[in-house]
């Protein structure tokens, strides 16, 4: 049995084959149901963001659950499997695990550190757990994995520093401001970043937002988007003067505002701190502006200097992430090699002593003269002939537990006595012999080296 | 008893080393979750120290301030309560910084000043005497923290005027909250001061201390005084920014550093710490 991954990610799958293949709550559930229910998997979790598209699997067949589930993706993005293998990426076993512990530390993120993935992973997976698709490998391994994202957000600095303009620029007014209660921003500019500045600005409860722009509609039209309120271009040094932020982005050619108005404003607002942002190329401010006592300003190239010292920050911190994504795989790695050990153990001990009653009712009629007591040495003797000779297998399986080659026991137990022909161990639906043959010879060996990520994209 | 007592300080001045390690940690790798693995190593130090006060006033006979030695590990003592009691209202990071190192440096020179207790001069036997000590020690504590806030303050905004702020984000307190510590701060230490002093001068008066107005101390503390109150008038009625308070919360620290350790070592008249 082994945990697989396939899918389409940033990295391998232009955004045009990720917004075929994204999912809606309903079809990924749907999608995990098909695969469990055609038997080419025991588990499935299906996860579906902006950036990724992926299929966990737990199966006995590798090759084959990985290929029933590039056709159920490329049936669902309507492209051909060919297709879809040459922008898809899978992963079995221990690196099919890595995978999914480093998609939920965000260290596979787009931007490395953000925070939704652990709420998107742990979304695809509670919805997969009620609509019944995990049981004890998957319950397990997605919890684990949700605990990895958090050790890793509580234990590493990775999401602790923007990486984009705007948020640094948000980063740095609080800096200055502690918290915005009662603050005012001025918007000078209809300009995107500034737009998106507003709108984190707002998200960390900035009261006012004023917009101003040469041409009041375009003014009109962002204060509307941002929530803010539009005020005429000629009154700029008076509302400068209850501004507490200042984001400047036209396009005009020369500077907007000069050292004098934000003197002249600043000696109104009694020398209360303002924070300016120029995000204008060529600038709107003088940077003269950054002499004045209590002004701060920067501009976009200071803005760009500290996210770039933060993008540093964050890949020091990504490695410390992946050492511990490798801590918690070696836990995890254990723990699913002493799952198979235990419930092959119990079916070998079931099925031989099936075929002990069996040969004991077989043998019914010519041990009908026996007394009772001669009935029950017989039973006896069988019995005791079976634990011996099971005696030795079990202990030495329990010794190989938690081995790396224990898969290899395993499967060489479980075909030698044929125990997946008959019946089904709990989390081991029966698979038909004829598959089953192959994957115990040639998968295990494959597949259960230590470390094995083979990328099949 | 002062063996236990000893002992006890020794131990928190290990854990404060410790804290102030955890802070350090903190502060570089920003790791969330050792700061307050810092405070709460800094709390056990805290134990340890009230518990070697203790150790020492019982195996002394008196309240223990007399002398260098005592006087120091009651100072630190005072500092380090102070700070966990604005740190539990306020939750200012990175302030641990700060105080572990003042607490740090007051604890040295206190374990290497090591004086045995001794009783108390017939002059210093006096409930004015324990107030006034008790009452200046609160206050001391208060604008260390106020003086350490500003300090902190002042780095922060140069750092943030000259536009490389990264070693700042994020790490430090924002400048607005630094100047609310300060004069909160302040503004508990102030009544404390001004108590502390009106219960000296009751204590000179009464036992007609002659000319003690002249005295260092008395004058360095009547300026380090009128500096908190110019601070205090400044930022309510005046609306001062952050960085005038700063300065000011500043001057007022070099000033009770002076009362202490070069007032009272070589300039004192009557204030010698019972010596």
């Amino acid at each position: 049995m082994l945990v697989i991954v396939t899918g389409i990610s940033h990295k391998t799958a232009s955004l045009e084959l990720r917004e075929r293949l994204a999912l809606d709550d309903e079809q990924s559930l749907r999608l995990a149901r098909e695969l469990l229910d055609e038997g080419s998997a025991c588990e499935a979790v299906a996860l579906s963001t902006c950036n990724r598209t992926e299929l966990y699997l737990y199966a006995r067949d590798s090759l084959a659950a990985r290929q029933a589930a590039v056709a159920h993706l490329a049936r669902q993005a309507g492209v051909d499997v060919s297709e879809l293998e040459q922008s898809s990426y899978s992963y079995s076993g221990d690196g099919a695990i890595a995978h999914l512990f480093r998609v939920t530390s965000s260290l596979d993120s787009m931007v490395v550190g953000e925070a939704q993935i652990v709420a998107q992973m742990k979304a695809a997976y509670q919805q997969a757990c009620e609509g019944g698709c995990t049981s004890v490998v998957f319950n397990r391994l997605f919890r684990n994995a949700l605990e990895v994202g958090k050790r890793v957000r509580t234990e590493t600095a990775i999401g602790e520093r923007p990486v984009s303009i705007s948020s640094a620029a948000v980063e740095l007014a609080l800096q200055v401001f502690g918290r915005f209660r009662d603050h005012t921003v001025l918007i000078v500019g209809a300009g995107e970043t500034g737009e998106l500045t507003a709108t984190h600005l707002k998200a960390h409860g900035i009261e006012e937002i004023l917009v101003t722009n040469r041409t009041l509609s375009a003014a009109e039209e962002l204060a509307r988007r941002v929530g803010g309120r539009a005020v005429p271009f000629e009154d700029l040094e008076g509302h400068l003067a209850a501004a507490d932020i200042v984001i400047s982005s036209t396009s005009a050619p020369g500077y907007v505002i000069g050292r004098d108005s934000v003197e002249r404003a600043l000696r109104r607002r009694h020398h209360r701190p303002v924070f300016f942002i120029d995000i204008a190329v060529p600038r709107d401010l003088d940077p003269e502006i950054g002499r004045v006592r209590n002004a701060y300003l920067y501009d976009i190239d200071d803005l760009q200097h500290v996210v770039a010292q933060n993008r540093h920050e964050r890949d020091k911190e990504a490695a410390r992430a992946e050492r511990i994504v490798e801590q918690e795989l070696a836990n995890v790695n254990d723990w699913l090699r002493s799952l198979e050990v235990v419930p092959t153990i119990a079916t070998l001990r079931e099925s031989v002593e099936q075929i002990r009653r069996g040969e004991l009712e077989r043998l019914g009629g010519k041990i009908s003269g026996l007394t009772d007591e001669q009935r029950a040495q017989v039973d006896m003797l069988t019995n005791s002939i079976v634990n011996k000779i099971l005696h030795m297998p079990t202990v030495k399986m329990k010794e190989v537990a938690g081995r790396d080659q224990c898969y290899l026991y395993v499967d060489a137990v479980r075909t030698l006595f044929d125990l997946d022909g008959g019946e089904a161990t709990p989390e081991a639906p029966a698979d038909p012999p004829s598959v089953e043959a192959p994957e115990a010879g040639s998968g295990a060996t494959v597949h259960h080296l230590p470390d094995t990520g083979t990328e099949d994209a | 008893m002062d063996q236990t007592s000893t002992i006890c300080l020794w131990l928190a001045y290990v854990l404060y080393a410790a804290a102030f390690a955890v802070f350090l940690v903190a502060f570089f790798t920003q790791r969330p979750g050792l700061n307050r693995l810092g405070l709460v190593v800094a709390a056990v130090a805290l134990v340890f120290q009230t518990a070697a006060l203790i150790a020492r006033g019982v195996s002394a006979g008196h309240f223990p301030f007399v002398g260098a030695y005592e006087s120091l590990i009651l100072v630190s003592w005072a500092i380090a309560l102070v700070w966990h009691v604005l740190e539990s209202f306020t939750r200012i990071k990175a302030v641990g910084l700060y105080v572990m190192p003042v607490v740090l440096v007051l604890l040295t020179l206190a374990l290497v000043e090591y004086q045995a207790p001794r009783a108390l001069a017939p002059a210093l036997k006096s409930d004015v005497v324990i107030l006034h000590v008790a009452v200046m020690l609160v206050a001391i504590g208060c604008l260390y923290v106020s003086g350490g806030a500003a300090l902190i303050y002042l780095v922060e905004e140069a750092l943030l005027r000259r536009r490389r702020p990264g070693g700042v984000l994020g790490r430090l307190p924002s400048l607005a909250t630094l100047d609310r510590l300060i004069y909160h701060a302040t503004l508990l230490g102030l009544p404390f001061l001004t108590m502390g002093m009106a219960a000296g001068v009751i204590r000179a008066e009464t036992f007609s201390v002659p000319r003690w107005w002249i005295d260092p101390m008395v004058l360095l503390s009547a300026a380090a005084w009128a500096v908190y109150v110019v601070l205090l008038a400044g930022r309510v009625r005046g609306g001062w920014d952050g960085r005038r308070i700063s300065w000011l919360a500043v001057t007022g620290l070099v000033l009770l550093l002076v009362i202490r350790f070069v007032a009272v070592p070589y300039l004192s008249g009557f204030h010698t710490y019972g010596g």
